[in-house]
């Protein structure tokens, strides 16, 4: 084969990045939006759970941003600028042959799109693209960026929700979301060569469709959550709930710091023995009701 | 236009009941003088003979070369050979979908569309003339992936081996590409690849310049489902590792978008994408093997 200097390192490499793409589609990126809207449809079950679901993602801690960016931006990113190239490299058709695969082919481009817009504008809608106060304060706030609170996650997301326009844009955005992630593995099936014959195909497409009304059915019930939680009364009730556990933690707070004030002179004055059973009985005296 | 039929040619069962076939009809044909040329569109008349196929009545527009509107032209130029949908040749597009001029019928066509047939060439082939396309891109393909058995040699290497019937049965349907190319005209993935010769370029140098931008893009169904056939055979197997590589590089496999309009369009109901599955799950199982093996 003559390997001209000339060769993109994309031609050279297109089998290998052509496959990865296809797996990111599946893990993480597709794993993750799965995740992601289970996590969100536990709104259902109102602000605890939904809160508590929250603070189990937070509590990954300094490691969330790591995990993040492995598991979610970097893969999500690799697959959509991949997308990009693959959706350029074709030309639809399906105007002309309107057979079903090939508007289904049509519809994979067009979604493709579709996500990736909203991706973009949904972690700027919701966590405001880049933690800088001055960026938060004077761009993203103004342009209704930034409004998820993991600290009070039912209500900022119920305020995020609030407009119309932004109903629409993500029944939109995670319609399109699902539909690709469906018939992506579908075609993914094809790609690696689960599915081969055309009888095969025919149930792997029963399959993929279940899967992607599963998926829909998640997607609906976080979407339908986060505009009843919106409503004033269950709004009320979920501030409360959001008021109640910041106070809670501000006592506990306040708390630990007594108790660290109380034992910090014993700490620094006297020997190593007896400090432990001055704490304990410090301790057990704010343990007590 | 509508009048009786002639009580011949009687399309029963394709037309819609009633409907009687015009006596003529007209023929929308887009034509190109040579290859750096503008396309344009000329209308012809055809008066209607029983059973007619596009082939005759290119003959006929070809014996008359005037136009509905009376115009002397130069007689349309096509390419037939077989006549009878094994050779591919007289692939074109006929009415917006791409199939044989041979076998496609006239009666059928005007019970679909009784107002006029529209023909034109493939649309992702150089044009030479009118309905001939250049499909070089096409063998090309199947050259790069040696879709060939390499039997050759000084002596007699003896019987091959025994092929099961099984594998007999899967082989033969794949062993029916005629190389027509209508897999590739229908494929969204499958783009146009059309150079102009550079000034002072020899006949070798525009050769290689355009091999060269034939081997990087996507080499299409046809060619995928050749690889599968000569690699499940049992003497083809022995170089079935050198086709994978080879459809591992650039325009591979991997530019298989899974629209399935191959299969769709395929004249010979080949399982085109059963091939495609396959090939994809070869080649996986071939770049994993290479990276972690030998």
């Amino acid at each position: 084969m003559s390997t001209s200097s000339s060769d993109s390192f994309f031609s050279r490499h297109e089998f290998l990045i052509l496959r990865l793409h296809s797996l990111t589609g599946l893990f993480p990126v597709g794993a993750y939006m799965v995740v992601h809207l289970l996590t969100n449809a536990s709104v259902l079950a109102g602000a605890p759970a939904f809160q508590r679901n929250v603070d189990a993602i937070h509590a990954l801690g300094p490691v969330l941003p790591l995990v993040e960016w492995t598991f979610i931006f970097l893969p999500i990113i690799f697959h959509a600028v991949v997308g990009v190239m693959i959706v350029r490299s074709g030309r639809s058709n399906a105007s002309r042959y309107n057979y079903a695969g090939n508007i289904r082919y049509t519809l994979q481009r067009a979604t493709a799109w579709i996500a990736l817009v909203f991706i973009a504008w949904h972690v700027f809608h919701m966590h405001g693209l880049i933690h800088n106060d001055y960026w938060m304060n004077n761009l993203a706030k103004p342009l209704y960026g930034g409004q998820f609170d993991a600290e009070r996650a039912t209500s900022s997301v119920a305020l995020a929700l609030a407009p119309l326009a932004a109903r629409i844009a993500y029944a939109i955005g995670v319609g399109a979301c699902v539909y690709h992630f469906a018939n992506g593995l579908w075609t993914m099936g094809i790609t690696w060569g689960l599915w081969q014959s055309a009888a095969a195909q025919r149930r792997a497409n029963w399959l993929c469709g279940a899967i992607g009304l599963l998926v829909l059915a998640v997607a609906i019930g976080a979407w339908v959550g986060a505009i009843r939680v919106g409503e004033p009364e269950n709004l009320k009730d979920a501030e409360a709930y959001e008021l109640a556990r910041s106070q809670q933690q501000k006592d506990f707070e306040e708390r630990e710091a007594r108790i660290k004030e109380e034992l910090k002179p014993e700490q620094t004055n006297r020997a190593a023995a007896r400090p432990t059973a001055r704490a304990r009985t410090v301790a057990s005296e704010a343990a007590a009701p | 236009m509508q009048s009786t039929t002639n009580g011949h040619a009687s399309p029963a069962g394709h037309a819609a009941a009633g409907t009687p076939l015009p006596d003529e009809f007209d023929v929308r044909i887009l034509r190109q003088d040579a290859p750096d040329e503008a396309s344009y569109w000329e209308r012809h008349r055809v008066r209607r003979e029983p059973d007619m196929n596009v082939i005759s009545v290119l003959q006929r527009i070809a014996a008359q070369a005037k136009t509905v509107e009376g115009e002397r032209v130069a007689p349309v130029a096509w390419d037939c050979n077989c006549l009878e949908e094994v050779c591919g040749a007289c692939t074109m597009v006929v009415n917006g979908h791409v199939r044989q001029a041979c076998t496609a019928l006239v009666d059928r066509l005007l019970a679909d569309n009784p107002d006029e047939i529209e023909l034109r060439p493939m649309e992702k082939f150089p044009v030479v003339r009118d309905l001939v396309v250049n499909r070089r891109r096409l063998f090309r393909a199947l050259e790069k992936l040696k879709t060939w058995i390499p039997v050759d040699g000084y002596y007699d290497a003896g019987p091959g081996p025994r092929v099961s019937q099984e594998a007999q049965q899967e082989a033969y349907p794949l062993s029916e590409c005629m190389s027509c190319g209508c897999c590739l005209d229908a494929c969204p993935q499958y783009q146009k690849i059309e150079l102009a010769r550079r000034e002072g370029e020899t006949d070798a140098e525009f050769a290689h310049r355009e091999q060269e931008a034939f081997d990087t893009r996507f080499v299409g169904a046809h060619a995928i489902s050749q690889v599968m056939l000569f690699n499940r055979h049992p003497t083809g197997a022995l170089s079935a590792g050198e086709r994978l590589d080879l459809l591992m590089e650039a325009g591979g496999i991997q530019d298989c978008g899974n629209a399935q309009n191959c299969v769709a369009v395929c004249p010979k109901k080949i399982p085109l994408t059963t091939s495609i599955g396959r090939a994809g799950r070869a080649t996986v199982v071939r770049a994993i093997s290479k990276w972690f093996g030998r």
